[in-house]
């Protein structure tokens, strides 16, 4: 019930982003989702992709920082007040979200939801309970 | 185990040695050395005035680059057909330092050498990798004389190549490792990188670091990385080469071949002898060379003196780890930092990697410092709080240290510079135009 992402250092020097990039073009390593979260000095990239155990020995041999941990993949249903829906079940069972990020998966029109939080099977739990849509 | 019956007189025997051969060394270069009898003349002593051992502090100091101003030849004391080596070690400007021995020399030098590896644990059950650059260095074939004369099996691999050097190292069982300590952190990572584990697919038990100060965190690494037993030594090519002393098996600092090497400890300020234990600068007069003696030599390395019998039964002289060099000290706004100090605070740190590098330099009139250091644990990548801890908690011990704050850069593993001989890991910008 929960998808494995890929976090990975990205230093704040000209051209990581690029060389991590072709590393994964090189490997024919399809990004399913990506998203960078950083400050002036650094950032952390999240991908999710289709073998994360075989990206991550790829890219520690070319010498990236890279660690494989579970993330929560919601499909939220396409009205009004969904997300707000699934942050209000979070919350009222006292379960942070750390970040979130979404991506879209061809032949679909909404994207998904990735969603990092401190408990994670609880919350995958919880949210299934409800009725939200959890990607297996 | 103890080479020579030299390493356990007691201390009236080798002070009566020590001045017999002063005695000796003194009119030598007086009467053969212009350089030495003008500074003599200008100091206002003559070789007469030797009378006790502390009479030494009498004498005029030499500089390194009394050197330079006597190059090639100038400080010689023996004639060419006497001279059966020349070494030189490459200054970062102008000429290099040129160094000659006679046949005797030779001799006195590969016996220094033999007592330091003895001390270190090496004995003709060894076989030593010799990973310091051949050629005009003293380090590489000053190691390799000393290994023969205790009967050990040398491999003359010299630095650089280093997929080679371990595979070398594994097909030969090398038991010996003999390289600066950057290099051998560097071969360690290039081991694993092809798979090869240095504790457990290698047989290494020794391995004898020199050619660069390092700290004990950095031995520490070195023991990690490579399951052996980890020891330094200290030379210079102006003295002899290496072998003016080393470390024994009981760690407690370097005994100094003090029958060849006779030790003082100075303030590098005003020049003033210090005492036993004091931190100060190390200064070397030579007793036994013919072809180059060299009277109360500068090291530049601050260091102290420690004279009690060690538990290992040598009686020799220690001197403490090299604090730093008076000439490598940063001064900070106004504090004064040995490059050591910062390199004990970050490879203490879990989280990052060995290797580092500093630089200084000027904004306006104040003094920044930054400090590129790299990421190598993973784990730290599940949240920004975590990376943004580890990069303070660098920071606040820098502080401690540097009195200043540093600016903390993480990079890729990999990404900074290694080194096959002595590391530049601080680059100080403050004289730069
Ligand atoms: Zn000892």
């Amino acid at each position: 019930m929960l998808v494995k992402q890929i976090s990975i250092f990205i230093p704040n020097v000209k051209g990581s982003l690029a060389k991590l990039t072709s590393i994964l073009v090189k490997n024919n390593i399809d990004i399913r989702a990506i998203s960078v979260f950083d400050t002036t000095e650094f950032g952390i990239l999240r991908l999710v992709v289709d073998n994360p155990e075989e990206t991550v020995s790829i890219l520690t041999k070319e010498g990236i920082v890279a660690k494989i941990s579970d993330v929560l993949a919601v499909e939220p249903e396409d009205k009004p007040g969904s997300l707000d829906e699934i942050f209000q079940i979070l919350s009222d069972n006292d379960i942070n979200i750390d970040y979130i990020y979404s991506y879209v998966m061809r032949m679909r029109e909404l994207p998904y939801i990735v969603l990092k939080t401190d408990h994670m099977e609880k919350a995958a739990k919880i949210l299934i309970e409800r009725g939200i849509k959890v990607i297996q | 185990m103890i080479w020579s019956n030299m390493e356990t007189l007691d201390r009236e025997a080798f002070r009566k040695i020590q001045l017999e051969r002063l005695k000796k060394t003194v009119p030598r270069v007086y009467n053969n050395v212009p350089f030495y009898k003008k500074a003599f003349q200008e100091a206002g002593v003559e070789p007469g005035d030797i009378k006790t051992l502390e009479d030494v502090s009498k004498l005029p100091m030499t500089v390194k680059q009394d050197f330079r101003d006597n190059y090639p030849f100038g400080l010689f004391s023996s004639p060419q057909e006497e001279i059966v080596r020349f070494h030189a070690s490459s200054g970062t400007t102008g000429k290099p330092t040129v160094v000659g021995y006679t046949r005797n020399d030779m001799d006195t030098w590969s016996e220094c050498v033999a007592r330091m590896v003895s001390m270190a644990g090496v004995t003709n059950k060894d076989t030593a990798q010799i990973s310091f650059g051949y050629g005009l260095f003293t380090g590489a074939l000053g190691l390799q004389q000393g290994l023969e004369r205790i009967g050990a099996s040398v491999i003359p691999m010299s630095s650089g190549n280093t997929k080679k050097q371990i595979m070398i190292m594994k097909d030969f069982r090398t038991t010996t490792l003999i390289s600066t300590p950057s290099y051998a952190l560097h071969m360690a990572e290039i081991a694993r990188e092809m798979g090869v584990d240095p504790k457990t697919d290698l047989n290494l038990k020794f391995g004898l670091f020199g050619g660069e100060g390092s700290t004990e965190a950095m031995r520490n690494e070195l023991i990690d990385s490579w399951g052996l037993f980890a020891t330094e030594n200290y030379g210079m090519s102006e003295l002899i080469g290496p072998g003016v002393s080393g470390e024994c098996e009981a760690l407690c600092g370097m005994h100094i071949n003090e029958d060849h090497f006779l030790p003082e400890i100075i303030d590098p300020k005003t020049g003033k002898v210090l005492g036993e234990g004091e931190v100060g600068e190390l200064v070397i007069t030579t007793i036994t060379k013919e072809a180059l003696p060299i009277i109360r030599y500068r090291t530049k390395d601050i260091t102290s003196l420690h004279y009690e019998k060690c538990e290992c039964g040598r009686t020799t002289v220690r001197m403490s780890k090299i604090q730093g060099r008076s000439d490598d000290m940063l001064i900070l706004g106004g504090v004064n930092v040995f490059p050591s100090q910062i390199e004990e605070v970050l490879l203490n740190t879990e989280g990052i990697g060995p290797h580092y590098q500093i630089k200084v330099f000027k904004k306006g009139y104040l003094d920044k410092i930054e400090v590129d250091v790299e990421l190598i644990d993973a784990n730290l990548l599940d949240s920004f709080s975590l990376l943004e801890a580890l990069r303070n908690t660098i920071k606040g011990r820098l502080r401690t240290v540097l009195g200043i704050d540093a600016k903390v850069t993480l990079l890729e593993p990999r990404s900074l510079a290694r080194f096959e001989g002595k590391a530049q890991r601080v680059i100080d910008m403050r004289g730069a135009k």
